[in-house]
């Protein structure tokens, strides 16, 4: 059910804003026959998004549009079902003439979903840091196993490897609204370094003596080990928290033997 | 984090509580109720390149206890053809639990089978140290003097002791189980977590045998010695010795006929096995040392939703160490009378609860007004019960020993109740301060138990003082709190009267006995009670009802107990009795005694998969609810079995 959130639209007072919710198969070119059949009614898309991760080899397209006639909307639903690939589709006008741009339930990486102000995320993560014994550690273990997830997901739709992996890693931390990546990794000796700018926790956090991105940390090494098969350490060494630019995580192959607590505090200083 | 457990097991030396799938709860070391040990221990197998925890929905659970005995045995079944049979029992002599698992398949198997381990040795998460000494196949984590191994038989293949919260994940022994080999690492320090393993490969319809044993001790050379030495013992012998120590403990208790449930073969069953059960539970719970008891084993170590329960009440124990004595086992009732001498504050009351050594608990009594009077009433009351049991010389030497203690408590009571009514407290559900009808009925209760016991001390001026304001607490608390509905208020707080229900109000006759079913007038008074207690305080769960604490109880879900539907159970069967010898003709006995076998079915209804009598019944599901199991819950089990066996002794007719 795609429900009114969000943004007012400001067209003609007098159409309704109607929604499309589209259910298809992924491998069927459906997505350019809607637009072409769209096209062909004249309809006129104001807002729309795809999704085509959703799970079974399922896609999704979320549309709004401006419609004159309720009548039309049959029509409109009665082509698009015709339309080879089509599974479904749901529909309905938004009476307060809102489009929104998330479905709901939102499904991000084939799970339920939410949004989040980073504030009440750093909230969170605030009073985990205040109350429980070994935060970072636990920190670091959420982001792992959210990495590590990730990557399974991922790799469960498209081929993921040694040579795209950083990319797609990228594309995950834009999508979740995370920050933005920059990506410096040596495949021989599996070391490197990932920048992230606007990092959401280091922007929401506020000043910080020590870095505070170690969920980020947590991914990123859980999402390398899953995709590598190799375990990887990665440790934050500078934080937008701290008063740097950007933040820096760095990537290495997990020691043996040595107690790398002892690293990362020498990195640090 | 809050677990209730579905079963419990131990010895004299440790208490260990577990879930449904033999998934470790807790690990109660050298007291029941300090320390607790464990977060995690279980099995988890590694095959078809995953982790199979077996606390995993994915499997399919049986548990029961192996009958008249505290060993339990429980069964796993897995959809691809796995099974896991587990023997767990205490060492007979030693500080060690000892986990036989027998695994077996339907299908070729290859794999990994792990026993891991989340110890808080000392209940401490942090500051712990863990080795495994390969040569002698232990693993031991410890903190100060507690020291926690882990030994088997076959001996462990491999292992890792890892940080179970720390940025250097990898070493975490739950990451380190994934690919089914382990990175031995021998030595940590903080909060860590440890796994033990075997390389598992089972031909389809062949099975395999792997003994755990989890020993603890206060010194590294005794665990070292007393592993060694337990692990060179056949599995098989222990078992069996066990197994004959229980039941030669059983076998003291009264023997029930129960001949008034002959019609009913499947109910005399179950309730000769609640009997069975709750003994050998009260027989867990009890602090063998120190002679106390914990009301449950602990589930709420953090107090997140009530002030937890691994201490010991007064009051509760009041009626278990009756209970027991009732049953054929008058020794707990010594030494726990031995404990209150020792307890006892030096105004002559008793703390709200205590420790199992004696150490005053946590507590949100600390204050006249927020003291529990109740509990020493309970405690002189169920002093002079058991003192009625003795004979000769003994008899002599508990009142000798016990006097003072009888004489403060009394002194207590009596400026307490100056007015008649007892001073402001908080009533026994440590909810509400005011005066109450129960607190009162104790108070009568444990001041006449002293007069009795001073007429035995020759001091009968003392007697006839107590007496007397035993009386007065009777008489004012009739006259301020019997309302003219038939029934006794909840509460009369700063002169206002409370007027809500609560199924306590049946304390002024069971077990205080401050109202006699002999007198007319207060025989009415008990069946008006009761019949406001039915109709007010009656809960349908199960296909019987159970009856909650009082009305509008929020505490959680305001669910009904298994205490108050008991008491009222044993108020009917008390009042049977009455009626059976008594001069009171056209009365209902059999009514009475079929109305208090249906409350008594209820509670059978409410226990767990293995008979664990719980402290409430979920009132929307029917499941145990809260602490599991109460201890409190037992005693008045034990009573109205006692109770219905006595319809089935001598000429009497035992039908109902």
């Amino acid at each position: 059910m795609v429900r009114d959130l969000y943004m007012f639209f400001k067209g003609d007072e007098k159409a309704h804003v109607v929604w499309f919710s589209i259910i298809y198969k992924t491998d069927m070119r459906a997505e350019a026959n809607i637009n072409s059949e769209l096209n062909e009614m004249e309809v006129k898309i104001r807002f729309a998004y795809l999704d085509n991760a959703e799970p079974n080899g399922q896609g999704k397209y979320v549309l709004f549009t401006e419609v004159r006639e309720e009548a039309q909307i049959d029509m409109i639903n009665k082509r698009l079902l015709g339309i080879d690939g089509i599974i479904d589709i749901e529909s309905g006008i938004s009476r307060s003439h809102m489009i929104h741009s998330v479905d709901f339930p939102l499904n991000f990486l084939g799970e339920r979903a939410l949004i989040t102000r980073s504030r009440t995320f750093v909230d969170i993560l605030k009073i985990i840091r205040e109350k429980v014994i070994q935060p970072d550690a636990l920190l670091l273990f959420s982001g792992l196993k959210g990495g590590r997830g990730a990557a399974k997901y991922v790799r469960n739709i498209i081929q993921v490897d040694m040579k795209n992996c950083m990319a797609v890693l990228r594309e995950l931390f834009l999508a979740s609204g995370w920050g933005k990546l920059e990506m410096d990794f040596n495949k021989e000796t599996c070391t490197g370094k990932v920048v992230v700018r606007e990092s959401f926790i280091a922007d929401a956090y506020g000043p910080s003596d020590l870095p505070v991105c170690g969920y980020m940390s947590g991914f990123i090494a859980g999402y390398m080990t899953e995709v590598m098969g190799y375990t990887f350490q990665v440790r934050e060494i500078s934080c937008k928290s701290m008063g740097n630019a950007v933040c820096e995580h760095v990537i290495s192959p997990a020691p043996e033997g040595a107690k790398p607590e002892h690293i990362m505090k020498e990195e640090i200083q | 984090m809050i677990r209730q457990p579905n079963v419990i097991l131990g010895n004299d030396k440790i208490l260990v509580t577990m879930g449904k799938k033999g998934e470790l709860f807790g690990f109660f070391y050298p007291r029941r109720d300090y320390a607790q040990h464990v977060e995690e221990s279980l099995v988890c197998l590694q095959t078809d390149n995953r982790l199979m925890w077996t606390n995993n929905q994915e499997w399919y659970s049986t548990q029961h206890y192996l009958e008249d005995t505290n060993m339990v045995i429980t069964e796993l079944v897995h959809g691809i053809g796995i099974k896991i049979k587990i023997q767990d029992f205490a060492h007979p002599r030693a500080s060690v639990m000892v986990r036989k698992y027998t695994i077996s398949a339907e299908r070729d198997i290859s794999g990994t089978f792990f026993y891991y381990s989340n110890f808080c040795v000392g209940e401490m998460q942090k500051k712990n140290s863990a080795f495994c000494d390969p040569d002698t196949g232990l693993l031991a984590q410890y903190w100060q003097d507690n020291y926690i191994g882990i030994m088997a038989s076959p001996s462990f293949e491999q292992w890792q002791v890892g940080k179970a919260m720390d940025t250097i994940w990898w070493t975490n022994a739950r990451y380190d189980m994934e690919d089914g080999k382990l990175h031995n690492n021998k030595e940590d320090i903080g909060y860590l977590n440890t796994v033990v393993g075997w390389d598992l490969k089972i031909k389809a319809g062949q099975s395999k045998e792997i003994t755990v044993f989890i020993g603890a001790a206060p010194k590294r050379t005794q665990l070292h010695k007393m592993m060694l030495e337990i692990v060179k013992e056949p599995v098989n012998e222990m078992f069996e010795t066990s197994r004959q120590d229980w039941i030669n403990w059983l076998s003291k208790k009264e023997l029930l006929k129960l001949s008034l449930l002959d019609d009913m073969p499947e109910t005399k069953q179950q309730v000769l096995e609640a009997f069975n059960r709750c003994l050998l539970t009260l027989n867990l719970l009890n602090d063998p040392k120190h002679g106390s008891f914990v009301a449950a084993p602990e589930f709420d170590h953090d107090f997140e939703m009530c002030g937890g329960y691994g201490y010991c009440w007064n009051r509760d124990v009041s009626e278990v160490a009756v209970a027991l004595l009732n049953a054929g086992y008058p020794e707990y009732c010594e030494k726990f009378f031995n404990w209150c001498r020792r307890t006892q504050l030096s105004d002559g009351s008793w703390f709200q609860r205590y420790w199992l050594d004696g150490n005053t608990a946590p507590s949100w009594g600390n204050f006249d007004h927020s003291t529990q009077i109740d509990e020493t009433g309970a405690t002189l009351h169920a002093m002079y019960t058991f003192y009625g049991t003795l004979r000769g010389l003994q008899k002599v030497e508990f009142l000798e020993n016990i006097w003072t203690t009888v004489l403060t408590g009394a002194e207590y009571l009596m400026r307490r109740t100056t007015e008649g009514l007892h001073d402001p407290c908080l009533d026994l559900w440590e909810s509400y301060a005011g005066s109450f009808a129960y607190t009162s009925a104790a108070v009568y209760a444990g001041l006449r138990a002293a007069a009795f016991l001073a007429r035995a001390y020759s001091e009968p001026g003392l007697a006839s003082r107590w007496l007397e304001r035993a009386e007065f607490v009777k008489n004012k608390t009739i006259e301020k709190m019997w309302l003219k509905e038939g029934y006794f208020a909840k509460c009369l707080d700063d002169g206002k009267l409370n007027t809500t229900a609560d199924a306590s109000m049946i304390g002024t006759f069971t077990p205080f006995n401050m109202l006699s079913p002999t007198d007319p007038e207060e025989r009415e008074m008990i069946l008006s009670m009761m019949k406001t207690i039915e109709d007010r305080l009656s809960v349908s769960v199960n296909g019987y009802h159970g009856i909650k604490r009082y009305e509008n109880d929020g505490y959680i879900e305001g669910n009904p107990w298994i205490v108050t539907t008991l008491w009222l159970s044993k108020a009917m069967l008390n009042l049977a009795i009455s009626f059976r010898n008594g001069s009171v003709t056209n009365t209902d006995v059999p009514g009475l005694v079929q109305r208090a076998l249906n409350y008594i079915k209820w509670a059978l209804k409410g226990t767990t998969s293995t008979g664990m009598l719980p402290e409430q019944v979920d009132k929307h599901r029917g499941h145990p609810a809260w602490a599991i199991p109460l201890g409190w819950s037992c005693a008045l089990m034990i009573d109205n079995i006692l109770l219905l066996e006595s319809f089935s002794e001598g000429t009497h007719d035992g039908k109902i």
